[in-house]
């Protein structure tokens, strides 16, 4: 049988309206096993019959090393090493779609200050909204979402330093497009 | 002495010389951040440093080039100083202005000597005025007409150079009259391309002329120290390939000279921090002319080290910290004979082309008297976005002769691995009968090597 998108979405809807943290489906040779994990809210479904990939313990949340200023007291001391910039190619759970910093500067969730965000975690986005802003001395530069999906989680403080590539934000993609945004 | 203000300090270059910056900065107890393009992000440099960031992506016009991202990315790290090597940044005043506009050290001299100097109508109409010396040429030139006029009067061959020029860019050599135009159109399109300023300046080409550079020390107390010359003659396309100090034609009276011109320079534009200036000395009138002034550490940097004990990059850093030059001039002694060799990714026979590449062989010389500054490890990846230096080995001798049975030995004894490299041709260098009894001039390595060795001829 076809499971049309539209069909997945009404599944997942039903599923985050539950209180279940994992449903397994099964109608005829169609197996789709869903789990729900704490630390994002978000929903990882996966078409699978045994292995379904488990998100490990360190999402990019958490590998994600904060980009703002630090005392020289967080500092390491010399002879330990700092991870290399972790902005590379570290996999992304599937379905979600990074959000990266097209160039070094400044991270503004709003337009200016006291204005409400571009976007909060749960907010459905197009390709066109513009999610954040990424200020190089005076000059700002909208990051679009690229996208048609749901916010995610949103990685990086207001106003803090991000590198160029860096993942800001993560969005659950309604298409199953290759990840254009990441090259 | 006050504290050094610097406590962390941005590298906003990359290759061996943001290597070179990083370990200055781990012997002053000073903490690095270093900004990389994306492919960097496995280089040395970046292994080293306290700390990472991406600063754009490859092209260095959308990284190492971005004057506001390297500023960004200081302040948003919290350094107190930006060292920007040399090439890049290096000898933007806008740069150094834009620094000192966000509360950083730049280490450096003041926006306004690089601007005084990076003009070199400007630098040789101070030079001029000081009574320095100068190689016969022209102010402005608006057009080909004038290199011909110029070529009636004073012959040929010339150089047709760009105002805003260095490394050898937006220079010619025009060697006859219908030369003239192609040279003009060429040197004016390179000097807008990497410079973003056409003006173009006529210099005679001398017949046999050696390069020889005074190495230039101040500091915010008013303090300018010489460290003695570099000869850097063997040169193809007004690139160095192999630099030597002390200079085998410079002896302890023209060096002196040379040495007071220089500093009389450093001093009218109120210079601190580390500069070269830049003289050709004619062989044929004994004269010695200056060519310009590098605002910056230069990549020679070592064999001055080297027979001084100074360690430039450090001095530089704290100097821009405040500190006075460590040494008063009596105590700058030249002590034996340093050459260096620049190793290239490139193949020489094949006109120096660029062999960028993965380096799967890395084993670099060593031992007394042998030191190699290098950015490269078995399996780093050398990206063909940049320079393709790889590498510089630089020795020392008790005097020339032993310095080059050890550069020849340690040349020997450098094996790289899965590109090609300048190793062989310094090997030839090092060989050749004219370079070791100090007869080459900066025209031998087009003229006579290149035909002797792969009957390559000269190109304008």
């Amino acid at each position: 049988m076809a499971l049309t998108h539209d069909d997945v979405l009404s599944i997942l809807k039903i599923i985050d309206e539950s209180p279940y943290d994992e449903v397994r489906l099964e109608i005829g040779d169609l197996k789709l096993h869903v789990k729900r994990r704490g630390d994002s809210d978000s929903l990882v479904p996966v078409q699978t019959v045994s292995k379904s990939p488990e998100r490990q313990g360190q999402g990019p949340a958490e590998q994600q090393r904060p980009a703002q200023a630090l005392p020289p007291s967080a500092m390491p001391a010399h002879g330990e090493q700092l991870p290399i910039a972790p902005t590379g190619s570290q996999p992304l759970p599937e379905g979600l779609i990074a959000v990266r910093a097209p160039m070094l500067g400044t991270f503004y969730r709003a337009s200016a200050p006291g204005e409400p965000p571009f976007v909060e975690v749960g907010d459905k986005v197009g390709p066109d909204d513009t999610v954040c802003l990424v200020e190089v001395m005076k000059l700002f530069h909208s990051v679009k979402a690229g996208v048609a999906g749901t916010v995610v989680k949103i990685l990086v403080e207001n106003g803090s330093m991000v590198e160029h590539g860096q993942v800001l934000v993560l969005i659950e993609s309604y298409q199953r497009t290759p990840d254009a945004a990441i090259q | 002495m006050r504290e050094n203000p610097i406590k962390r300090l941005f590298v906003t270059n990359r290759g061996e010389i943001a290597v070179r910056v990083i370990r200055a900065c781990r012997k002053l107890g000073i903490e690095t951040v270093i900004g990389v393009s994306e492919v960097d992000r496995e280089s040395l440099g970046a292994k080293l440093a306290d700390r990472v960031v991406c600063i754009g992506p490859a092209p260095a016009a959308q990284s190492y080039l971005k004057g506001e991202i390297a500023v960004t990315a200081a302040k948003g790290t919290g350094c107190q100083a930006m060292h920007p090597g040399y090439g890049f940044l290096a000898e933007r005043a806008g740069f150094a202005r834009l620094c000192a506009e966000h509360g950083l050290i730049f280490v450096g001299p003041s926006a306004d000597a690089i601007e005084a100097m990076g003009d070199k109508l400007r630098a040789r109409k101070i030079a001029e005025a000081l009574g320095i010396p100068m190689v016969p040429g022209t102010d402005r030139v608006a057009g080909s007409d004038d290199l011909v006029e110029f070529g009636r009067r004073a012959g040929y061959p010339f150089l047709v150079k760009a105002s805003a020029g260095g490394g050898g860019r937006g220079m010619r050599v025009v060697r006859t009259p219908q030369e003239a135009a192609s040279a003009f159109e060429a040197a004016s399109a390179e000097a807008r391309a990497a410079f973003g300023d056409s003006t173009l300046y006529i210099e005679r080409y001398l017949e046999r002329a050696r390069h020889v550079e005074i190495q230039v020390m101040g500091d915010a107390h008013g303090n300018i120290v010489h460290l003695g010359e570099r000869d850097c003659s063997t040169q193809r396309r007004h690139q160095k390939l192999i630099e030597e100090a002390p200079s085998p034609v410079v002896d302890e009276a023209l060096r002196d000279r040379m040495a007071q011109a220089a500093i009389r320079l450093a001093r009218h534009v109120g210079y601190t921090n580390a500069e070269t200036v830049e003289f050709l000395l004619d062989l044929d009138s004994g004269e010695f002319y200056f060519l310009e002034m590098n605002t910056r550490i230069q990549v020679e940097h070592p064999v001055t080290e080297t027979i001084t004990g100074v360690d430039l990059v450090a001095e530089q850093i704290q100097v821009a910290g405040g500190a006075p030059v460590s040494r008063a001039q009596e105590d700058v002694r030249l002590e034996g004979h340093a050459i260096e060799c620049r190793i290239n990714a490139e193949t020489a026979e094949r006109g120096f082309l660029p062999s960028p590449g993965r380096i799967d062989t890395w084993q670099p010389p060593s031992g007394a008297g042998i030191r190699v500054d290098s950015h490269c490890y078995p399996g780093y990846f050398v990206p063909p976005f940049y320079d393709s230096m790889i590498g510089k080995l630089i020795v020392h001798g008790s005097n020339r002769a032993e310095a080059l049975t050890r550069m020849r030995n340690a040349l020997a004894n450098f094996t790289i691995g899965g590109v090609a490299t300048t190793i062989p041709f310094h090997q030839a260098v090092l060989a050749h009968p004219d370079f070791v009894d100090g007869r080459i001039t900066t025209r031998w390595v087009e003229e006579k090597l290149m035909r002797e060795l792969y009957q390559q001829e000269p190109v304008a």
